[in-house]
């Protein structure tokens, strides 16, 4: 905390700073010589690894606890990066708007987000947005929006910034589960031109694995917090001497042990949500197998549309010489009774037909209305949707299967 | 949880005739959220600021038990902190910017409503400003009343980190806003016992620092470490009483053999097997979709 506060100012007064140079103070060596190494105004160090305050902890365990709904659990992350580690000191919510009015909520969402930044900054709070958290069930965090979002913070944030997911089912079972992510360049690429068919997915070699890219992610309990959690953690005596003995010691933080409950009673639900993705798979591959199809077609259609019309044109450029001829002809008698030549509309007309066949792919297509290519970005979520479920529902069953075992060891 | 040693404090519960006039808060329960903020808020003071205020958000709910004695409970959800300045001549909170951050919350958190107000700084800091600010709140929470919680970081010499919940009640011949005393209330804590659990065994590395995420093997492993040092103990206990060095406890006695007389004779019985196919057949179907999965997208990308 107090190295993230040095570093905001002295990120504040750097432009001066690297003007006279720092001097160098020998003694000190566990304090480097000068910031200016892990400073970067320019964003020039990659970051290496993501670390979680203990509130920010809380305060998404919270959030994601509280949400009506899983997908609707986010909000933004605020902190400060040194030297390659993400520092992320403080988080806040962010509304849920029900999107009948996808204009009107985002705006009002922007209105909110500005002005909390404002007034967290006035209590001496960070306020620079890093990133965005994510709250998800069982793993499955693919979804459209959490990529568009990530998107925008690319482009816009210092660092591009990260999402850290959080999975709900994990936390439920004992182990509280944050991951950070950052979409991959070559993703970013492709989003960019909007462009997910077939062909642009093997130039950016993409499968749903390399969508995101995933950061290191560690988290931090500052010295204060460590101690109010020491304090608390400490059992205090009952003053009654006859007290029974699970009412002898008091502490607000009993020790627990749920993480040995042998009934890890999700599988039902996640075995569900396997087969509802598996049947929204099916569905996307049978529109994008229609699509496909209908392209087919048309463009069938459309190549004996032109064939036709080449035939036509060779027939066409056939008679159309012999009317140049006869035209000649009689030009020539014209010119040889001193009239001015006519206009050769035949030729020219002949010739726009013969301009024509260069360019005559795009008004074939005009005419048959060829549909885009399908984005496979879609079919492709829910691919990786679909592999983070069946993993969650395999580590689940590895560990259960341990505890089963385990509680035959000593009775066998 | 309760926090902290019971207190010898008497509530006293005055009847009211009329069920219109509130009742004072019997009980808090504070969300560790809203500590661990007044915490961060604490860290971030200026240098010239003894201690730090805020406001506390939640929910109030009042249960009537049949013994005629209503529960007035207060859950703190979440705080926030609040811009003041207090010298020897006067105390003065920023009330606008106090408005605005509760209109920000009650975006997202519709249902919370102002409960009360934090300070830092233990009991010594409960002066003749805390009075007024406890009246200045008292007015925001209006019919109900104010409640104060008071963090003690624990930094100040020979002071404790702590959690105190008080409510107020006027004093004197003529109440006066900066005369009142504050009675100590029973203060909760409530928490996801999972995300408690990281940070403490967080807070008990010696760097602070824990790499994310754990696997569910690992947790298991040290939780099993657990309770083998707790059986050790009580083996010791047991031996030290047969042999005679101790006399034994009967209560504990009893405890000892309810917990450890469970068997586990249901798990032998068919039961075993059945769950250990059931498994393993979670396991063979999860392989088996992840690597369609992985198939399938290969194959999007070939058939260009």
């Amino acid at each position: 905390m107090a190295a993230q506060s040095m570093a905001a100012a002295l990120a504040a007064t750097l432009p001066a700073a690297s003007a006279t140079p720092v001097p160098v103070a020998p003694t000190y060596e566990a304090i480097p010589a000068s910031m200016s190494k892990v400073i970067d105004v320019e964003a020039e160090i990659p970051l290496t690894s993501v670390q979680l305050d203990g509130l920010v902890v809380s305060k998404i365990l919270k959030h994601a606890r509280e949400a009506s709904s899983i997908a609707n659990a986010h909000g933004l992350l605020l902190g400060l990066d040194l030297d390659g580690t993400l520092e992320v000191s403080n988080s806040f919510p962010l509304p849920y708007h029900v999107a009948d009015d996808e204009d009107k909520s985002s705006k009002s969402v922007a209105r909110y987000q500005a002005s909390m930044l404002r007034s967290l900054k006035e209590v001496q709070a960070d306020d620079g947005v890093v990133g965005f958290y994510q709250a998800s069930s069982l793993g499955a965090f693919f979804s459209q929006r959490l990529i568009d979002t990530q998107a925008i913070h690319q482009e816009k944030l210092r660092h591009g910034g990260v999402v850290v997911v959080h999975d709900v089912s994990q936390t439920a079972r004992g182990n509280p589960h944050f991951r950070a992510f950052r979409l991959t360049t070559s993703f970013l690429d492709a989003y960019k031109k909007f462009n997910f068919s077939a062909t642009s997915l093997a130039s950016h070699q993409l499968t749903f694995s390399s969508i995101l890219e995933e950061i290191p992610l560690k988290i931090r309990t500052n010295p204060l917090l460590k101690l109010f959690l020491g304090e608390l953690g400490k059992p205090t005596h009952s003053p009654l001497s006859d007290a029974t003995p699970d009412q002898a010691t008091i502490s607000a933080l009993p020790p627990s042990f749920s993480s040995l409950n042998l009934n890890s009673g999700s599988s039902t639900k996640n075995l569900e949500q396997i087969a509802e993705v598996l049947d929204n798979y099916r569905t996307e591959e049978g529109n994008i197998g229609y699509i496909t199809r209908v392209i087919a077609r048309e463009k069938a259609k459309a190549e004996a549309h032109i064939a036709k019309r080449k035939e036509e044109n060779s027939e066409r450029i056939s008679k159309g010489t012999f009317l140049k001829l006869w035209w000649q002809r009689k030009v020539d008698d014209h010119v040889s009774k001193g009239l001015a030549p006519l206009p050769e509309e035949d030729v020219s007309f002949i010739a726009i037909f013969e301009m024509s066949g260069s360019s005559k792919v795009q008004q074939a297509y005009r005419l048959f209305r060829i549909p885009n290519e399908p984005s496979r970005l879609e079919s492709m979520l829910l691919l990786g949707q679909l592999d983070a479920l069946a993993k969650s529902l395999g580590e689940t069953s590895a560990s259960s299967l341990v505890k089963l075992y385990g509680t035959t060891a000593g009775s066998g | 949880m309760p926090l902290g040693p019971p207190s010898s404090a008497i509530h006293i519960q005055t009847p009211s005739v009329n069920q219109n006039i509130p009742r004072t808060p019997t009980s808090i329960t504070i969300h560790p959220v809203a500590l661990f903020s007044i915490l961060d808020h604490y860290l971030r003071r200026k240098d010239d600021q003894p201690r730090v205020i805020g406001t506390l958000l939640g929910t109030r709910t009042t249960s009537y038990s049949e013994s005629s004695a209503s529960e007035n409970e207060i859950h703190v959800h979440s705080s926030f902190a609040v811009l003041h300045s207090e010298n020897s001549e006067q105390v003065a909170v920023d009330m606008e910017y106090h408005r605005t951050m509760f209109e920000l919350h009650s975006k997202v958190h519709p249902k919370d409503v102002i409960v009360g107000w934090y300070s830092t700084g233990g009991e010594g800091n409960l002066n003749t400003y805390s009075a007024l600010i406890q009246n200045f709140y008292g007015q925001e929470t209006a019919p109900n009343m104010a409640v104060h919680v008071n963090l003690s970081t624990g930094l100040e010499e020979g002071t404790k980190a702590g959690v105190k919940g008080y409510v107020s009640s006027p004093v004197g011949v003529f109440p006066k806003p900066e005369n009142c005393v504050f009675v100590p209330i029973p203060v909760h804590l409530q928490f996801e016992r999972s995300g408690v659990d990281l940070l403490t065994s967080t807070a008990q590395l010696p760097s602070s620092i824990s790499a994310q995420p754990t696997s569910e093997l690992e947790l298991l492993e040290s939780s099993l470490q657990n309770v083998a040092e707790m059986l050790d103990r009580v083996l010791a206990y047991v031996r030290s009483v047969l042999s005679g060095e101790v006399e034994g406890d009967p209560a504990l006695g009893r405890y000892l053999m309810d917990t450890l007389g469970t068997s586990t004779d249901d798990l032998e019985k068919g039961g075993f097997t059945s769950r250990l196919q059931d498994t393993l057949m979670f396991s063979y179907l999860s392989s088996l979709v992840r690597s369609q999965a992985e198939v399938s997208s290969r194959l999007a990308l070939v058939t260009s």
